[in-house]
């Protein structure tokens, strides 16, 4: 008389379990009392024997199944015995039923070995993911939740084994780095650490988010270079006018405060007054004059490149410009600027001279078309009456944007910026 | 051909070699002199069977506190060189046995360089795929007049010394010196120590050093910090002291423990274009030299001049050599000052710590908070400092003072290398009672 066994309810909360391992198979002998399968929840696992000796006609679910409590698992009897009475209907179910939503008991493994799995933290311990209850348990207790993991259960079912395996042949993360990873930082699959352990010196920098006037920036100096056609031309003004114009003023107590970079902003304002074609704004295929000369100057503040902007400093003599200049910078630099003397300059000059920049591509600001990068002052070999003499020299870097301006004319324009700055002392009245 | 010579037969040496000769390769370890190296014969080993009586002798005097009554104990020197020579012998024997089980082969002699692969010993070459200069160090000998005269030891010298003398002149207030000092003071000589530098035990975390300085003077032992040592007349010793006076003391001994050089001259390393300084070679952390194929080890690299350090270089050396990943982690490299109170430290000072611009959380507690210690020591002092990382309290240095602090110090040692977080290393249970406790406490007070 064949006998069936049933799922047993390991306890009261207890719904279902998890087929870990067949010890027999179908068609195998077996006497009373010894083990057939073993069982497990996610708390325990368990060993079902056999109550009768015999043969194992038949098991009605493979490994990993899960299976409900008081189903019956596998019939023992003699060779021959139906045992088409005992099968369970439709109740308990692979991993494979649940993948095609049809449950089907006894359904046979389809892909042997598994496919890696993929599991992430949050959807571990409460999902339907195809983790066996006690690798669950066991991804909990160990904190560990691997990205990918191969299931040797059916239908890839991720039994404990398996997890246990990955934890203990995979390196583990140290304490300090585990909490930066919690942090953001990016951790390499192997550290420098005892048995490849990742350290934290083995991590990545955590990713630090940009301010939004750095998006501002960001933004703006892509478009610039997407809409443009950039190109920058490279000369030098011999500077010792302008030293010694800057060393009188420094001299005199009493008068102005007036430093290169204002010098070279007025003999620029001179310069575009005489070249009127470089002050002017292209917007919409369509070239505006600008009705003044609005210079925008680029100024290094604690929350990034500022630019702000003097307006008709055509008018100014070079004591107001350097006046306006040095109260505009204070106001960007203080963060306290106003968004109107942010906008509407016709031409920019960058100066990054003082930090003993010899030359540079400024960048365009769109819609204007020419920019002037300041440069270092610099000793420079000139050929005067056969002799060579060194004088003081310094750079100039006039990007501008080929749609609108040529070559040619853009290397005019900066002749007649040489030539300002070069008779500096005549131009400015102090 | 050999896969790796080895030369010279110390705890970074013969280590090396056994590894390489168990992981099958075809191995030969060249020395000179004995195998054990400066740590077995000269060093590590000798000096803590001299400190192991001196340690007895003392309790022995102090056992009344505990009571327990003795006759006026005697020290008898030259049964205690007689003992350390037998464990010397046995411990000999124990490095031989290692590496006839490993299958190394021990060529007798000393090893010159004649290319990248090649050595010459006693007139016969040897080739290698790989070599390994582990040649360790020898005492330094500072240039002062007098310093090898017939009353002047050096750390290997005195371990012949058969009667204990009344005085001694230590110049070095270094781990040796410090260890040597204790040793005497112990067994009743009278210990006068000459450090050039301000404190004593350089390198040592700043309040683990002052601590220590205070326990040695008032065991009676004489400091002279930031001392000149100038000359050495018989049995005077002429110095200046800290503000530049001119000053001598007599002593029966005295003892240069100015610290250790590496041993790095004929050898032949300038034939090869080894990167090298009197200071040592130059390695990475994976043993390498500037020279594919040649590797260094131990003192020879002048990097942490500790037995255990040359072990470890040694390994990760072979490990790198045969194709396994490795690295010597500097920073979880604990070392142990015997002296009584012993010292054992693991990890960064709180000097480093600052000087590196690194924010640190700090906990201080004193031994005693370990009922053990007070049960082992009736007037024991000590202390235990946890350093660790202020955000996320990762344990960075952990630095004790007081006896029994050797034995746990490579708790604290794994805690380092695994950058275990002060929150989770409370979970570790620490038996009870014991000493290491005072380090669990340690850790409960960083906040």
């Amino acid at each position: 008389m064949a006998v069936a066994v049933e799922m047993p309810k390991l306890g009261n909360t207890v719904e279902e379990c998890l087929i870990a391992k067949w010890l027999k198979e179908e068609g195998q002998p077996v006497s009373a009392g010894e083990t057939v399968v073993e069982i497990e929840t996610d708390k325990t696992s368990f060993e079902v024997t056999a109550p009768v000796g015999g043969t194992v006609l038949a098991t009605f679910f493979e490994q990993g199944a899960l299976v409900p409590v008081f189903t019956k698992l596998f019939v023992i009897g003699n060779p021959g015995e139906n045992v088409e009475a005992f099968r369970p209907q439709s109740k308990g179910s692979t991993p494979a039923a649940d993948a095609a939503g049809s449950p089907t008991p006894s359904a046979r493994n389809t892909s042997p070995g598994g496919q890696p799995v993929t599991a992430t933290d949050a959807s571990l311990p409460h999902s339907a993911a195809p983790f066996s209850p006690r690798a669950r348990r066991f991804a909990e207790e160990h904190n560990f939740h691997p990205r990918a993991v191969s299931g040797s259960g059916p239908g890839g079912r991720v039994l404990e084994a398996d997890l246990r395996a990955l934890y203990h042949s995979s390196p583990k993360v140290s304490g300090a780095a585990s909490r930066r990873v919690q942090d953001g930082a990016e951790a390499p699959l192997e550290g420098s650490g005892i048995g490849g352990m990742v350290l934290a010196s083995d991590l990545d920098a955590p990713e630090t988010r940009i301010s939004g006037v750095r998006e501002k920036i960001a933004s703006r100096l892509r478009e610039a270079l997407a809409s443009t056609a950039q190109y920058t031309l490279n000369s030098s003004a011999d500077a010792r006018g302008l030293l010694l114009l800057r060393a009188r003023i420094k001299a005199s107590s009493t008068g102005p405060d007036i430093n290169l970079n204002d010098l070279v902003t007025f003999c620029t304002v001179q310069a575009l007054l005489q070249v009127p074609a470089l002050n002017v704004l292209f917007l919409d295929g369509r070239i505006h004059q600008g009705r003044g000369v609005h210079i925008g100057f680029a100024c290094d503040t604690p929350r990034g490149l500022l630019v702000p902007v003097v307006r008709d400093a055509q008018a100014l003599t070079v004591a107001a410009l350097a006046a306006r200049m040095k109260e505009l910078s204070a106001q960007a630099v203080q963060g306290k600027i106003s968004a109107d003397d942010l906008t509407g300059a016709t031409f920019t000059v960058s100066n990054l001279g003082v930090l003993g920049i010899e030359s540079f591509t400024p960048l365009l600001n769109p819609p204007q078309v020419a920019i002037l990068g300041v440069n270092a002052i610099q000793l420079k070999a000139v050929r005067r009456e056969g002799k060579v003499e060194f004088i003081d020299s310094i750079g100039l870097s006039l990007t501008l944007d080929h749609q609108i301006i040529d070559g040619a004319p853009g290397a005019r324009f900066l002749k007649v910026v040489r030539e300002k700055i070069e008779n500096v002392e005549q131009l400015c009245t102090i | 051909m050999y896969d790796l010579i080895v030369v010279g037969g110390g705890p970074g040496g013969y280590e090396a070699a056994a590894h390489a000769g168990k992981m099958g390769k075809k191995v030969a370890l060249v020395e000179k002199e004995q195998l054990g190296g400066t740590c077995l014969n000269v060093g590590c080993i000798p000096a803590k069977t001299f400190l192991r009586s001196s340690r007895l002798f003392r309790e022995c005097c102090e056992a009344a506190a505990y009571g327990v009554r003795v006759g006026a104990p005697e020290f008898d020197m030259a049964a205690v060189v007689e003992r350390k020579s037998r464990i010397v012998a046995t411990l000999g024997k124990g490095v031989q046995g290692i590496l006839k089980r490993a299958g190394v082969e021990v060529i007798r002699g000393h090893a010159h360089l004649i290319s990248r692969s090649t050595i010459e010993v006693a007139g016969s070459r040897y080739e290698a795929a790989n070599l390994l200069l582990a040649t360790g160090s020898r005492p330094a000998v500072p240039p002062i007049p007098g310093i090898q005269s017939e009353h002047t030891l050096d750390s290997n010298t005195v371990f012949g010394l058969q009667c204990v003398p009344k005085t001694i002149a230590i110049i070095g207030g270094g781990y040796i010196g410090l260890e040597f000092a204790c040793f005497f003071q112990e067994i009743g000589t009278q210990v006068s120590v000459f450090e050039m530098l301000p404190q004593i035990a350089a390198g040592a975390d700043g309040e683990i050093s002052a601590r220590m300085l205070q326990i040695l003077e008032r065991k009676g032992i004489e400091f002279h910090l930031s001392a000149k040592v100038r000359r050495i007349e018989g049995h005077t010793l002429h110095f200046a002291t800290r503000d530049g006076k001119q000053s001598s003391v007599e002593a029966d001994y005295i003892l240069n423990s100015t610290g250790r050089v590496s041993v790095v001259d004929d050898l032949g390393l300038e034939n090869i274009g080894i990167d090298f300084t009197p200071k040592g070679i130059k390695t990475s952390e994976q043993g390498k030299t500037n020279i594919p194929g040649i590797w260094a080890c131990g003192d020879v690299t002048g990097r942490r001049m500790l037995a255990h350090a040359a072990t470890r270089e040694g390994m990760v050396a072979v490990n790198n050599m045969f194709g396994r990943k490795d690295r010597v982690r500097y920073n979880a490299v604990p070392s142990v000052v015997y002296t009584h109170p012993e010292v054992a430290m693991v990890g960064r000072t709180e000097e480093e710590l600052r000087n590196a611009g690194i924010k640190y959380k700090k906990s201080v507690v004193p031994m005693a908070v370990a009922g053990r210690f007070l049960i082992e020591h009736e007037d024991g002092t000590g202390l235990v400092k946890v350093l660790c990382g202020s955000d996320f309290g990762e344990i960075l240095g952990v630095h004790a003072i007081g006896d029994g602090c050797s034995e746990f110090i490579v708790a604290a040692a794994i805690m380092v290398e695994t950058e275990m977080c002060v929150a989770d290393a409370g979970e570790i249970v620490f038996p009870h009672p014991t000493v290491s406790e005072s380090l669990k406490e340690a850790m409960a007070g960083v906040h």
